[in-house]
């Protein structure tokens, strides 16, 4: 329950936080740390249609690159499910980087499906300021499991 | 441990067709037509995103009406400085006009609108203007501020429209000096990080010598802007292309990031068109000594 409470708090303050305030990326990806929360309490199925649904909203504004969100979102939701076969136990060592890769795994994604001419230049996009934004997410996604989920898992 | 290893596969195997079919529907969106894609972003905006952007709206309108009382007076005042010093050039223009029996230049109209970004991934160089098709606001009207020309409408709904600003891509305007001697196209060119994107005035002849700080008007060539917008100032040679053509940055007069309001250009009054009134009589204007 606690899980599901922090998903819905972390998408609304997503949307508070980007679209109402307009903050940008001063604000952290709150989806991907929401969808990677829950994606390690929930089935491949229902992550993957929850990062489908989330990637949707991000691209409402995209004029370019419709799509290119929802498909990696997706993958990342499914990603971060099936993680629960490959990887048992919720060390502080293993969520950091876990958080780190998803965000990381995210930004490439979107660049890779989006076309050529529209997408920032590779060094640029997935060395320094992807390895940037996937810390800052990573960082607010250990601070807020430390937080709101110590002391075991919730369903 | 052997049952739940069956478990695991049997949940697997129940789990693959919804995976694939996800996964596929992902990528029938994203090479969906593009107004496919736009009827249906319209749909997630205002079920899902319309609460969180007229909340964004209310704190941009109220950000403006906190603004210092003594800035918006200063900027009253030297519109009105500038309307005043003008009124004698309008009679002289007209008289002018007359002399010479051209006609007189079509009133342009506009839309005042408020600026809204909505700050997601996929929203770079995009933001929303609270007005739309229901106020006569149509695809590739210019978007202005009290800088200079901000960006262009490219979709437009009942009620809002979606425009781009100048960091776009896709961003290109006809551009020329002030005094009409040097034509180019201004356009974006990216820095190594977002923060450093400028425009570039290409296609300025060989022999020209502009120094910096000279200004760049929109040309309106090509019909997509309208005639006199400011652009922003030259600041150095970009690239010199042998015997052809030169390149120049552009320090640009209005940066995105700080725009909250605007008007959109809706161009000629379509109405007088039609009345007979007459066409802009400015194609000798137009001519390249």
């Amino acid at each position: 329950m606690r899980v599901v409470g922090l998903t819905a708090g972390l998408i609304l303050m997503h949307l508070v936080l980007h679209v109402a305030l307009g903050l940008g990326r001063e604000a952290p990806d709150l989806f991907v740390v929401a969808l990677l929360l829950a994606s390690r309490s929930m089935n491949v199925r229902s992550a993957a249609a929850l990062g489908m649904l989330l990637g949707l909203l991000e691209d409402a504004y995209s004029m370019t690159s419709f799509g290119s969100n929802v498909l990696a979102m997706t993958v990342l939701g499914m990603a971060g499910a099936k993680s629960r076969d490959l990887f048992v136990g919720d060390s502080k060592s293993f969520l950091a980087t876990f958080f780190l890769l998803g965000a990381w795994l995210r930004i490439a994604i979107v660049w890779a499906v989006t076309e050529s001419a529209v997408r920032p230049d590779l060094d640029q996009r997935l060395l320094v300021e992807s390895v940037l934004m996937a810390l800052y997410a990573a960082s607010c996604g250990i601070l807020l499991r430390l937080l709101f989920l110590r002391g075991g898992r919730a369903s | 441990m052997a049952g739940q290893s069956t478990r695991n596969r049997a949940g697997s195997k129940r789990d693959f067709p919804v995976i694939i079919g996800l996964v596929l529907t992902s990528l029938i969106l994203l090479n969906l037509p593009e107004s496919a894609q736009r009827s249906l972003a319209h749909s997630v905006r205002q079920m899902a995103l319309s609460p969180f952007i007229e909340v964004n709206g209310m704190i941009t309108r109220a950000e403006a009406r906190a603004r210092d009382f003594d800035v918006l007076r200063a900027q009253m005042d030297s519109s009105m400085a500038l309307i005043a010093r003008q009124r004698t050039l309008a009679e002289e223009n007209r008289q002018l006009r007359g002399v010479l029996s051209l006609r007189q230049r079509m009133p342009s109209r506009f839309v005042a609108v408020t600026v809204v970004r909505a700050g997601t991934s996929g929203s770079e160089s995009v933001f929303q203007i609270d007005a739309g098709e229901d106020l006569g606001i149509q695809p590739f009207n210019a978007v202005v501020t009290e800088g200079g020309l901000l960006g262009q409408v490219q979709v437009v709904f009942p009620g809002y429209a979606l425009a781009y600003d100048w960091s776009h891509r896709d961003f290109r305007v006809s551009a020329m000096t002030v005094d009409g001697q040097e034509h180019g196209i201004v356009e974006v060119a990216r820095g190594a990080f977002r923060a450093q994107d400028r425009l570039v005035l290409r296609g300025a002849s060989f022999l020209s010598d502009l120094p910096d700080g000279v200004e760049l008007l929109t040309s309106g060539r090509g019909g997509a802007f309208p005639r006199g917008i400011r652009i922003g100032h030259v600041s150095g040679v970009a690239e010199t292309s042998a015997g052809w053509s030169k390149s120049y940055y552009v320090v640009p007069s209005v940066y995105p990031g700080e725009a909250t309001h605007a008007v959109v250009d809706l161009g000629m009054d379509r109405n007088l068109i039609a009345a007979g009134a007459d066409t802009p009589a400015a194609a000798p204007l137009d001519r390249r000594p």
